[in-house]
């Protein structure tokens, strides 16, 4: 494979772990659009000489103008919160990483994701026949640095913590996931009766 | 792996929260007294500023300003942007696989290209991957990513499969595509829950 196949492929794969914000994108654009729609309706009105369609911008200016006066002090405080709250979300997916609930598996020919609620299932699976128990006793949760794997055992029968364990280690190394979680399994105090 | 403009994205995003905390910031502190008396003297100076400002704008004969005409013009080019911007997220879908040019050369070689269509990867990678009892479904989509035809591959393995035995094998797939092709394209594997992953059963025997 060549050079660049290969760094195109790294670069997809970084892309693929984290958020694209197309979400918050879309709103914030649309949100823009509708209020710019408005304001030009208004202005055209203006210039062409009619009347004004809901307010008139002679109007919005006066009432900006005088601003703490004419309105109680319990809506203003609000709406300058709500304000603030809508740009702290903007600034904050602008600003954080956006890391997806991914897992990067390392290849030599192609790039490889797996979602965290796959390896999840997968680990649970072999958590699952390790420990001799019904698919309903066992939890797993795939975290970036560790996996938890919660397992509740059937009244009276025994179950081997190092085993299970042992088999989650080894289904994370064959899978080979980057960087590796560490592993800690749960066992609960009280058992399940009627499995 | 689309070219969604993730850098724009997070530019545009910042600046609107900046201005938006800013403006949540002013109007919760015009609850000061102090604030006030000054957002009033600056509403004041602002306003006359304003008023002069259309009066020297507004031609002989006519009744307001042309500035308003600008104005809407302006919102609407802001509205042009904003459908732009939205248009190019999820951008890069392609149909072309690979592609190759060639000129006219002494050795005489004639001149042509070669275009090998992205469906023939999907249809006989999907071919193949349909034929698996572990996965429930299987997506194929070739995109441009940096001018270069770019293969996504997107399975939904049922649950309890182990990724690394369904990654083995697609890469496999992917391998011998590559000797089908010719060509070497970036291919990305997406291995993914999805709602009908979820609701179906495990496989007891495979």
């Amino acid at each position: 494979m060549n050079e660049r196949t290969a760094q195109l492929t790294r670069k997809v794969v970084r892309r693929e772990l984290h958020s694209s914000r197309a979400l918050p994108a879309v709103a914030v654009a649309i949100l823009i659009s509708v209020i710019c729609l408005y304001v030009m309706f208004e202005a055209a009105l203006k210039a062409t000489g009619q009347n004004a369609w809901l307010v008139s911008p002679e109007q919005v200016a006066a009432w900006l103008g005088d601003l703490p006066d004419n309105v109680q002090l319990a809506p203003l405080v609000g709406a300058g919160l709500l304000m603030f709250l809508i740009g702290l979300l903007c600034f904050l997916s602008a600003v954080l990483p956006g890391r997806r609930a991914r897992h990067a598996i390392p290849d030599q020919r192609t790039g490889i994701v797996v979602d965290a609620e796959v390896l999840a299932s997968a680990l649970a699976r072999r958590a699952r026949v390790a420990a001799g128990v019904t698919p309903d006793q066992v939890m797993v949760t795939v975290g970036r640095r560790a996996v938890d794997v919660q397992v509740r055992p059937t009244s009276g029968v025994p179950v081997d913590v190092e085993r299970i364990r042992g088999v989650v280690e080894d289904e994370l190394r064959l899978t080979s996931v980057a960087p590796v979680p560490a592993v800690r399994v749960a066992v609960a105090p009280s058992g399940v009766i009627g499995q | 792996m689309n070219q969604t403009p993730r850098i724009l994205n997070r530019l545009l995003l910042g600046l609107i929260g900046t201005l938006l905390m800013a403006a949540g910031v002013a109007t919760t502190l015009l609850m000061f007294p102090a604030a006030a008396r000054w957002w009033r003297s600056v509403a004041a100076d602002l306003g006359e500023g304003i008023d002069g400002l259309l009066r020297q704008t507004t031609l002989d004969g006519q009744r307001d300003s042309w500035l308003w005409i600008v104005l809407a013009l302006v919102m609407l080019l802001i509205v042009a942007c904003m459908v732009g911007w939205i248009a190019a997220q999820g951008r890069g879908r392609s149909g072309t696989l690979a592609q190759d040019d060639s000129h006219a050369d002494a050795s005489g070689q004639a001149a042509g290209r070669v275009i090998i269509n992205g469906s023939v990867a999907e249809q006989a990678l999907k071919a193949a991957l349909q034929e698996r009892g572990d996965l429930v479904n299987a997506a194929v989509t070739t995109y441009v990513f940096d001018g270069e035809p770019a293969l996504r591959i997107r399975v939904f393995p049922r649950s309890g499969v182990s990724p690394h035995e369904v990654a083995t094998e697609v890469t496999d797939l992917v391998r011998a595509l590559d000797l089908l092709v010719g060509r070497q394209t970036p291919v990305l594997i997406s291995i993914s829950a999805g709602a009908r992953t979820r609701f179906t059963r495990t496989e007891r025997v495979r």
